[in-house]
């Protein structure tokens, strides 16, 4: 349900009140503790933002409406005017508090160094910048959240490198860290995330007192003020009386961290603390767990909001950089998926059954299912089935080129389907006079039917290729950061969606009308030998 | 040198070839007439395997194909199709290659000559069919007679013992058959042996040494073509000779 954002007089609390509801906006995904579908019935959701929703609709008299969004484009939809409200996890940062109506917090949280317990090397913060394999640290990260801008600080300060696989969800960020996919050593992770999924990961050990404390609050547009006191109102009410402290127990997120927060909080629910420890210091420690730590991150660029020619000339380069990573995919993915392609569609049409079978299972199989979801069978599946079928072994396939494994497997189906089309394009007589010139079946296929078929295909093969072009984005779910992920990461930290958009979409052009001209060139040369 | 024993064909239950027996000499010219669905392409076809038979049995040189046989056919087939050349209807030249690449690439391929080898063949043979001047050029740019006489230079390549003709000039205007059948004439005097399907019986009666007269699946008539175009014996052979002059 659109809720259209208030212009000069604020109406945003009476028309909350007028529609009855309040629509807030969560990422499931993201899971629990948060926002999870209930295990026993899961078209309902559980979590202790959902209570929190419930708790703040209440106060207002009204019932909370849950609106689904994937976790980083939440803000967007706030902005968008789809949802009234941002419950997801998301930490104040100045730079959040800029661009949005940020409440009081509801929840204090920690951060959790996370290693292998098999991993001897990692015993604490200090280890991350030894670097004993003689290759900087690799940690598995939740993209855009607090623990990538304390873990790059972190580096940055020590003055080492760790490099930064970004993933969507957490659990996927756990679990890499778990397996040591693409050489990832540990994960940096919200405590109550660590609590709440840690039996899920039974070889994660958490390493060191947690660390970088910070908190979570409600993001809301910036015009909506008045939305915004009875926010804050409903939680402050709500730790008063004991009602927040019940629900975090139940889902054991409850720690004497949380009491302090009634320090931070004065009697009308103003939020005084953050101000005071803004000014006062910046130190960042990875012993954690001192009073002076309740600190804020000092946000790492995010602060500032950049707009007009001067985002560009200074974020540009790193679309154009991500903009070689996807041209690097592309041109990589599309040539084995023509192969495999080619492959399927002779098996398929020239095969005896247990050759054309198989080719057709494969096919579908491939069509059949997403990209994404190949995407994480390939990264996360493979290599612990090899580790299960060859033990001891240490295998791991690195995101790279997981996602060329990826695109060129998902584009090898479509591709079998058109060269399929083009084999059978080619007249029967063709076949008929290779083999009675005395050639065998597959030198035919070879000289005389494969390379006429190509010519068939190049059109729709190209326009193939431009959309693999583009589906390249999708990578970004295995931490691949190509150019649409760079455009999320860039537009979110400056809030230049518009100049940067304009950037990117003239670079995905500037790649793809290049390649469109090339076809048609190909196909007029082509066409002009065969008729 | 070809010899075809009681070859049954069936497509279903219906029978298009029922025991044909015949038999071709090394340099014979073999002429196959009868009305339309006779099962006188078919008969070609299965001679050197773009057709499969159900019964009966076809040696080619000492190569046997065995009716309803498909374990051993594949490695008969290759040594078959080496011996007996084929012209289509079609012609089915290779669009994506040049005149002159048409004709070298079986003898490059299959028979592994070198390339000087195989283009001063194909352009003694082209020079043969009247097309050297096009060596160059694309089938696309030919004419049918021009496509059809480069068809002919690309299987003389090959050296076959025989050519199967599959009614070579049926595709053409008058004027370009004459070119074709020309070609033929010329390469029938010179000892090339051949099997022709066509409704040409100005080609049969100059240069056919038998003439075979196809109906219904079987052979009706055979002879010399002055004895079964003159004097034919048979009803139907009567009829259609009648209806074609």
């Amino acid at each position: 349900m659109p809720v259209s954002p208030a212009f000069g007089q604020d109406d945003s609390l009476r028309t909350i009140q007028t529609r009855g509801t309040l629509v807030w906006g969560a990422d499931q995904e993201g899971g629990g503790p948060f926002v999870f579908p209930d295990g026993n019935d899961p078209n309902k959701l559980v979590g202790f933002e959902v209570e929190l929703a419930e708790l703040i609709a209440s106060h207002i008299g009204v019932t909370a409406q849950f609106a689904q969004g994937q976790w980083d484009k939440l803000p967007d939809l706030l902005d968008r005017g789809d949802i009234d409200i941002v419950l997801n996890g998301f930490e104040w940062n100045s730079g959040r508090a800029e661009r949005y109506g940020t409440s009081i917090p509801y929840y204090i949280y920690e951060l959790q160094l996370l290693a292998r317990k098999d991993d001897e090397s990692i015993q604490s913060w200090d280890d991350l910048i030894t670097q004993p394999a003689g290759r900087p640290r690799k940690m598995s990260l939740l993209g855009g959240a607090a623990a990538e801008d304390f873990t790059a600080a972190f580096a940055a300060e020590h003055k080492t490198t760790i490099e930064l696989a970004l993933f969507e969800g957490v659990t996927d960020a756990m679990r890499a860290a778990e397996l040591g996919t693409d050489g990832i050593d540990g994960n940096v992770q919200d405590l109550p995330i660590w609590n709440f999924y840690r039996k899920d990961f039974p070889n994660l050990k958490p390493v060191g007192p947690p660390v970088g404390r910070g908190f979570y609050v409600a993001l809301l547009r910036k015009s909506d003020r008045k939305l915004l006191d009875s926010v804050n109102e409903a939680i402050s009410a709500g730790l008063r009386d004991g009602r927040l402290r019940t629900i975090f127990e139940r889902y054991g997120m409850w720690n004497d961290v949380q009491a302090m927060r009634a320090l931070e909080t004065s009697a009308d629910g103003g939020f005084r603390g953050l101000v005071k420890a803004e000014e006062s210091n910046n130190t960042r420690t990875a012993e954690g767990g001192s009073e002076t730590d309740v600190t804020k991150r000092p946000e790492l660029s995010s602060s500032q909001s950049l707009h007009g020619l001067k985002v560009i000339t200074q974020r540009g380069w790193f679309l154009v950089k991500a903009a070689m990573m996807t041209v690097l995919l592309s041109i990589t993915a599309m040539p084995l998926a023509v192969l495999i392609g080619l492959l399927m569609a002779l098996m398929k049409l020239y095969g005896k059954w247990f050759v054309s079978i198989p080719a057709t299972c494969y096919v579908e199989l491939v069509r059949g299912t997403p990209l994404i979801l190949q995407l994480y069978v390939i990264y996360f599946l493979v290599p612990e089935v090899l580790k299960y079928l060859f033990p001891g072994t240490q295998f791991s396939i690195s995101a790279f080129w997981s996602a060329v494994a990826g695109l060129a497997i998902n584009y090898s189906a479509y591709e079998a389907e058109i060269y399929r089309a083009g084999l059978q394009a080619i007249p029967k007589g063709q076949m008929e006079a290779a083999l009675s010139l005395g050639m065998t079946r597959n030198l035919a296929l070879r000289r005389i039917i494969i390379p006429q078929a190509t010519r068939i295909v190049i059109p729709p093969v190209t326009n193939d290729f431009i959309a693999l072009f583009k589906d390249t984005a999708v990578c970004s779910v295995i931490t691949v950061v190509e150019l649409s992920k760079e455009y999320y990461i860039q537009a979110r930290n400056t809030g230049a969606i518009v100049e940067l958009g304009l950037l990117s979409a003239f670079l995905y052009l500037a790649m793809s009308y290049p390649l469109s001209l090339l076809a048609g060139r190909l196909e007029r040369r082509l066409g002009k030998e065969s008729r | 040198m070809i010899t075809l024993n009681g070859i049954v064909k069936r497509y279903g239950s219906q029978e298009v070839l029922r025991g044909v027996t015949m038999s071709v000499a090394r340099g014979e010219v073999c002429v196959l007439l009868g009305p339309s669905g006779g099962g006188k392409s078919t008969l070609l076809r299965t001679i050197n395997g773009l057709e499969t038979f159900d019964e009966g049995s076809i040696d080619v040189s000492g190569t046997q194909l065995i009716g309803g046989d498909i374990v051993s056919r594949e490695v008969a087939l290759l040594k078959i199709r080496r011996k007996v050349g084929m012209v289509f209807q079609q012609f089915n030249l290779f669009p994506h290659r040049t005149v002159l690449e048409n004709v070298i690439e079986a003898p490059m391929q299959v028979l592994k000559q070198p390339r000087e080898q195989a283009v001063g063949k194909a352009k003694e043979l082209l020079a043969r069919v009247g097309m050297l001047e096009k060596s160059n050029a694309r089938p696309a740019s030919l004419s049918g007679g021009q496509q059809q006489r480069v068809a002919i230079a690309r299987t003389l390549a090959m050296q076959p013992e025989a050519i199967l003709f599959d009614e070579p000039t049926s595709a053409l205007d008058p004027n370009t058959t004459a070119e074709v059948i020309s070609v033929m004439q010329d390469l029938a005097k010179g000892g090339q042996g051949m099997i022709v399907v066509t409704h040409g019986m100005k080609f049969a009666r100059s240069v056919a040494h038998t003439v075979h007269i196809l109906h219904s699946g079987s052979i009706i008539e055979s002879g010399p073509p002055e004895q079964v175009f003159d004097n034919p014996h048979h009803e139907i052979t009567r009829g259609f000779l009648m209806e074609t002059n």
